[in-house]
């Protein structure tokens, strides 16, 4: 890495990013940014372009005198037009770079709201602090979620459910599994996921189209987390999981952390603490999903060995895959997240030893590294695309944001399914480059 | 009672075409708040404007996110150099926000130059850089006095204004660099395109049309220019202007300092391609290229005319709605739809002025629907009650439409084909045939239940189309 002053080409999104992917998961929704027109329209675009869907934020569109004078009166105003406009349960309101730099007390300015303005009654509003120059669409996501519990859970009666949170952002896809998995575990209405964005970002072609997607964590279920037996974040090894801190600080409801459930060790680990959890064993057709992953990780096992991969994007996600990697006998030689962390470096050098594990970093650093490596293979975000061309090094697509594939919300690599998918991807990949190189 | 129902203050943005006189639409002011506008920033104005110039060092001073969202999204493509397609940040965190960014700007300029040599920079300011008062201009007058190029500030703060702002701001950058650099045309007649971005290869179905005339392109502003084609840009003896929304204002500086006059074009449709290239050779009051340009437009209006007449054919009576950035696309569009038979029932742009809509309402049909900065509660109303078929905008609006089960026509930064000039055309016409004519719009929303489960209890569900005949407005925007 060079002394780096200049970023060149981001592997990271900015926080309020990262808060829509949690506000998005409860039910009844509307996000807003307190900013400039732009944030929000950057963001949809982005998101749109990943999920194909429409993807609605709003703005507090401050303008020169908003940044001069303040924005309350902006911010006011755009809240009570999303109440009349999309009749949301919930409000997400997400800072960015603008409203923290010019001092806008955005707690202070929806209290005021909701003592001003009857219509605001309804309503629960969540004021998350997410400016862009604290950190990335991880963190901004982690910091909506841990501001969503904080405005919303209260003590109540204790309830024999338990709390599912997930700590870094997955698919819509990967959240139907998960649920469904516990559906056939028995968990019934036993657990609250949060965030669920398993039907928002992924919504069926009906006939009638809602203002606010269907689906997500219902607002009486994230108020009930306080009195919940437990809480798991699973995808919180990097960053923490900190509503599942805050949860167990505050109300006293133990909280387990596990990584994302990708590869035998780490799903087995998911599928252990869910048996501790609930006191029910896993599920037959689930020991039988199992074994075909071992069944297919054994297929391919020469036709992968040592290959030289580099694996980027999300921290959680990236640390996941490169697990599975050294799962299958393949080497994940470069590991790296633009997230700035160091237990990222310490988890990722442990788990391979000898592997080039660098984070907060951008493109250009990887591209470095890969070339260093001399890598064989990419698996992470489009966002490696250029290294790909440049290096003519094959780029399996993973995680967000993939903008030019189809079926980003559908994207399946968690659980012992969506290993052994992922699994038969990277074996047909290489296939695939030992095709083109005879 | 307004057109459909919505909020208060967006009322006299929506207005239908009835009578002769033109229709009166507020607009050019700042985006309710809360009402989710399809507009972007000032940063993003500026941002499409200059990104297309290949071989500039596009560089954000700001937060990750501006240089994050923008990373190679313009769909401008180049014939040469990639430079534009990298994504350059000086990432500012806390720390440069409390004491300041210059610093590593400077540092961020010194380290690229070295390491890509760039012909020249862009520097880009966003709303931060604003609030805490960086001196953009100093920090680039004093890199471009170390560097010995041009280093160029865009004072593109987000927040001072809507896109045309950043329009604005790319047009006094790209003056800063104009007549630069000294340059003698190989022909007597040079021209500036302005306002042709070579999205999807537009220019090149363009550019090789003036040359059989005769002329010479000395630049595209800016789709697939070069730094020194700008910079002797003040060469040309006529600008040419295509999207008027963001380049009449630099086209107007160069009248004034070089006086270049300049006539406003459209490079889309049958009938505006032929009258660019009319508009041309009349312009150089040359007998020759009057003939050679009538020559060009004949031959190749009848060997497009059997593809458009197939096209035209099946999507003759069809409805369209056009949501877009700018006015002069909009327009253009809608002589387009006429040429293949369609009629356009709304019509509506984010940053369109009083003049803009003047001239809209005189050439749309009644009963069409004009809209300004729509947002998307209005779109989905406005698209079911106008009956639209078809609508033509960007990304953001494609899934509102699938959603709705209208067809749908990129015509922004998405797009892969080219759309300008006669083969252009042709494209265009293909895409709104397929998407109109899918057979996916017939596949029933709802199935037929099973008919052992039918009782009277049960009624059996209707096989409608997907929802353009219910009520997929889904009840009142505003209560």
């Amino acid at each position: 890495m060079s002394e780096n002053y200049a970023t060149v080409n981001p592997c990271s999104m900015c926080m309020p990013m990262g808060s829509v992917m949690a506000f998005k998961g409860i039910e009844g929704c509307m996000p807003i940014f307190h900013g400039s027109q732009g944030c929000s329209t950057y963001m949809r675009l982005h998101l749109a372009h990943h999920f194909r869907e429409p993807v609605d934020i709003a703005s507090s569109a401050l303008s020169e005198k908003g940044a001069v004078y303040g924005g309350a009166s902006n911010l006011k105003k755009g809240l009570l037009n999303v109440i009349q406009g999309y009749g949301p349960k919930v409000i997400g309101v997400a800072t960015t770079c603008l409203a923290e730099t010019i001092g806008d007390d955005v707690v202070q300015i929806v209290r005021e709201f909701q003592q001003e303005e009857p219509l605001a009654g309804e309503v629960a509003i969540i004021p998350a602090s997410t400016p862009s120059y604290s950190g990335s669409h991880e963190e901004g996501y982690n910091e909506a979620l841990k501001a969503i519990v904080k405005t919303l859970a209260k003590r109540g009666r204790p309830s024999a459910r338990f709390n599912l949170v997930i700590g870094s952002i997955i698919s819509p896809a990967e959240v139907r599994y998960i649920k469904s998995m516990l559906e056939n575990w028995g968990c019934g209405y036993d657990y609250t996921i949060l965030p669920d964005i398993s039907e928002t970002f992924d919504a069926p072609l009906a006939a009638n189209y809602p203002k606010i997607p269907e689906g997500g964590t219902p607002l009486t279920d994230i108020e009930d987390m306080a009195n919940s037996r437990e809480t798991l974040t699973v995808g919180g090894s990097i960053l923490g999981g900190e509503a599942g801190d805050y949860l167990e600080r505050v109300f006293g409801v133990h909280h387990t952390i596990l990584p994302l459930p990708i590869g035998v060790e780490q799903t087995d680990g998911f599928v252990g603490t869910l048996e501790e959890i609930t006191g029910l064993g896993l599920p037959e057709k689930y020991e039988r999903s199992r074994g075909r992953l071992l069944d297919a990780i054994v297929d391919c096992h020469k036709l992968v060995a040592g290959v030289r991969t580099a694996v980027f994007g999300d921290a959680e996600m990236a640390l996941g895959v490169a697990k599975l990697l050294c799962e299958m006998g393949m080497d994940p030689r470069v590991m790296a997240t633009g997230l700035k962390s160091p237990e990222f470096v310490r988890r990722g050098e442990k788990m391979a030893p000898g592997s080039e594990v660098i984070s907060g970093v951008d493109f250009s650093d990887i591209h470095e590294a890969v070339a260093r490596n001399e890598i064989e293979l990419l698996i992470g975000p489009f966002t490696g695309r250029q290294i790909s061309k440049a290096e003519n090094i094959p780029l399996l697509r993973v995680g967000l944001p993939n903008h030019d594939r189809f079926g980003g919300s559908r994207q399946m690599v968690l659980g012992y399914e969506g290993t052994t998918g992922l699994v038969d991807r990277i074996a047909n990949v290489i296939v695939e480059m030992n095709e083109r190189d005879r | 009672m307004g057109v459909i129902k919505t909020f208060d203050e967006r009322a006299d943005h929506i207005r239908q075409k009835s009578g002769t006189e033109p229709v009166p639409l507020a607009c050019n002011n700042e985006s309710l708040a809360g009402a989710v506008s399809q507009r972007a920033c000032v940063y993003s104005g500026a941002r499409v404007v200059l990104n297309p110039i290949t071989d500039a060092l596009h560089l954000v001073h700001g937060p990750i996110g501006c240089a994050s969202y923008t990373w190679d999204i313009r769909g401008s493509s180049t014939s040469g150099p990639t430079l534009y397609k990298k994504s350059f940040s000086t990432d500012m965190k806390v720390t440069d926000v409390i004491f300041g960014g210059e610093k590593k700007l400077a540092g961020a300029i010194r380290e690229l130059a070295a390491r890509y040599r760039p012909p020249a920079f862009f520097v880009y300011s966003t709303c931060i850089v604003g609030v805490i008062g960086d001196d953009l201009k100093a920090v680039c007058k004093s890199a471009s006095d170390d560097l010995g190029i041009p280093v160029i500030p865009v004072m593109s703060e987000g927040f001072r204004g809507n896109k045309n702002e950043g329009y604005k701001a790319a047009c006094n950058a790209l003056f800063e660099l104009i007549g630069t650099r000294d340059y003698l045309p190989k022909s007597p007649y040079a021209i500036n395109l302005l306002g042709e971005y070579n999205v999807a290869g537009d220019l090149w179905s363009v550019k090789p049309l003036f040359e059989e005339m005769g002329v010479e392109v000395v630049a595209s502003f800016t789709g697939d220019s070069r730094v020194e084609e700008i910079q002797r840009a003040h060469k040309a003896k006529l600008n040419l202007v295509q999207c008027s929304g963001s380049m009449t204002y630099l086209a107007k500086k160069m009248e004034e300092k070089y006086g270049i006059p300049y006539k406003r074009v459209s490079f889309f449709g049958i009938g505006d391609i032929s009258s660019a290239l009319r508009t041309t050779a009349e312009f150089f009051g040359d007998s020759r290229m009057m003939e050679k340009a009538e020559e060009i437009i004949a031959r190749e209006t009848a060997r497009i005319e059997p593809e458009i007449e197939r096209h035209r054919s099946r999507v003759s009576g069809k409805k369209a709605a056009i949501y877009m950035g700018g006015a002069a696309k909009a327009v253009s569009l809608v002589r387009a739809f006429g040429e293949i038979g369609m009629d356009v029932v709304i019509i509506g742009t984010q940053t369109g002025s009083r003049d803009d809509y003047k001239n809209i309402s005189y050439i749309v049909k009644e009963g069409t629907v004009i809209i300004d900065d729509a947002n998307p509660l209005e779109l989905k109303e406005l698209l079911v009650k106008q009956g639209a078929d078809l609508l033509v905008a960007g990304v953001k609006e494609r899934f509102l439409a699938y959603k709705l089960g209208v067809a749908f026509c990129d015509f922004n930064h998405d797009r892969t084909a080219t759309f300008e000039g006669f083969d252009g055309i042709v494209n265009f016409a293909r895409e709104v045939d397929i998407t109109i004519n899918s057979p996916v719009w017939t596949l029933p929303v709802e199935r037929v239940i099973g008919a052992r489960m039918r009782t009277e209890a049960v009624p059996e569900k209707v096989t409608g189309e997907i929802p353009m005949e219910q009520n997929a407005a889904g009840g009142e925007t505003v209560v």
